[in-house]
């Protein structure tokens, strides 16, 4: 069997500035892979998976034509799902308390290990520690939660970080210095509670 | 120890949760894009006709107001004449007037 053409992105594009509904259609099918896994890891609360893709999706139907070619088209629809994300991280007004007693046993389990010990999670416990992570990423502020997300998570650098947020390097760099002193001064809260 | 001290919770957290496999299918749900194009397409309309409609709305009540305006100038200039006469006959002021 031959192997699948790679998609033409400037075709597509051309089509979709022409009116072309099943271009449009192609391209949403082609970019829904990278769209879903950016509105995955930062999904806020209450917020469907599939509202925040096609609102991610809309936008980028609406500003098409400010496309200039500048970057590739995917890091650009990456850039309107990162700064959607943000734009829902902000509008959620209250962040849950972050309390023992709201761990599952296994998420407990990993968090009383990591700080009572110097050793690596078991590999078992990979998605106790994801769940962790991002319960505890829900404590800090939506900027400072991207930014720490991105670079600790998704290991990005920060140049990457200013390209997908539009964010200065230097204010990336502040929202990482503050999420990270935010982090510390939680981590010593829960060891000073410790597990009931 | 800071976040960034590879010993730290939160980094040795970090590592694991990255080894955390990807849930969920990442194809397209049946029926999404073919919905999200059509919606757009649908907007892209429905806001082109509003523009256009508004543009045109917007010269004709300016036309309106030019014409209105010049064919009431001569009755405009004559109540204006004509509220200079009143203020001199406004008894208000003629009391005033007199208490002075």
């Amino acid at each position: 069997m031959p192997d699948e053409l790679p998609f033409d992105v400037p075709a597509a594009l051309e089509r979709v500035r022409n009116r072309d509904q099943a271009a449009a259609k192609e391209l949403v099918d082609h970019l829904y892979p990278l769209v879903i896994r950016i509105v995955r890891s930062h999904l806020p609360r209450r917020v469907a998976e599939e509202d925040l893709a096609q609102e991610i999706f809309m936008k980028m139907f609406t500003r098409i034509d400010q496309y200039q070619g500048a970057v590739p088209f995917p890091h650009w629809v990456s850039r309107i799902a990162v700064t959607t994300c943000i734009d829902h991280l902000r509008a959620q007004k209250r962040r849950p308390e972050f309390r023992w007693a709201d761990l599952s046993e296994g998420e407990a389990d990993v968090l009383d290990a990591v700080m009572t010990n110097e050793q690596d999670v078991a590999p078992d416990d990979a998605v106790e520690s994801h769940e962790l992570v991002h319960k505890l990423l829900d404590q800090l502020k939506p900027d400072d939660r991207m930014v720490i997300q991105l670079l600790d998570l998704e290991q990005k650098t920060i140049a990457e970080i200013s390209a997908l947020t539009g964010w200065g390097q230097s204010l990336v760099k502040v929202r990482a210095f503050r999420a990270r002193r935010k982090l510390q001064k939680l981590f010593t809260e829960l060891k000073r509670k410790e597990r009931s | 120890m800071n976040p960034t001290d590879p010993k730290h919770p939160w980094a040795r957290l970090t590592a694991a949760a990255r080894r955390a496999p990807h849930t969920g299918d990442t194809a397209a749900p049946y029926g999404f894009a073919t919905r999200v194009a059509a919606l757009a397409f649908t907007q892209e309309r429905v806001a082109s006709l509003f523009e256009r409609f508004s543009l045109r709305a917007l010269g004709v009540a300016c036309l309106l107001a030019l014409v209105s305006a010049a064919a009431n100038y001569s009755a405009v200039t004559s109540v204006l004449a004509e509220d200079n006469g009143v203020a001199t006959d406004d008894p208000v002021a003629e009391l005033i007037e007199l208490a002075i």
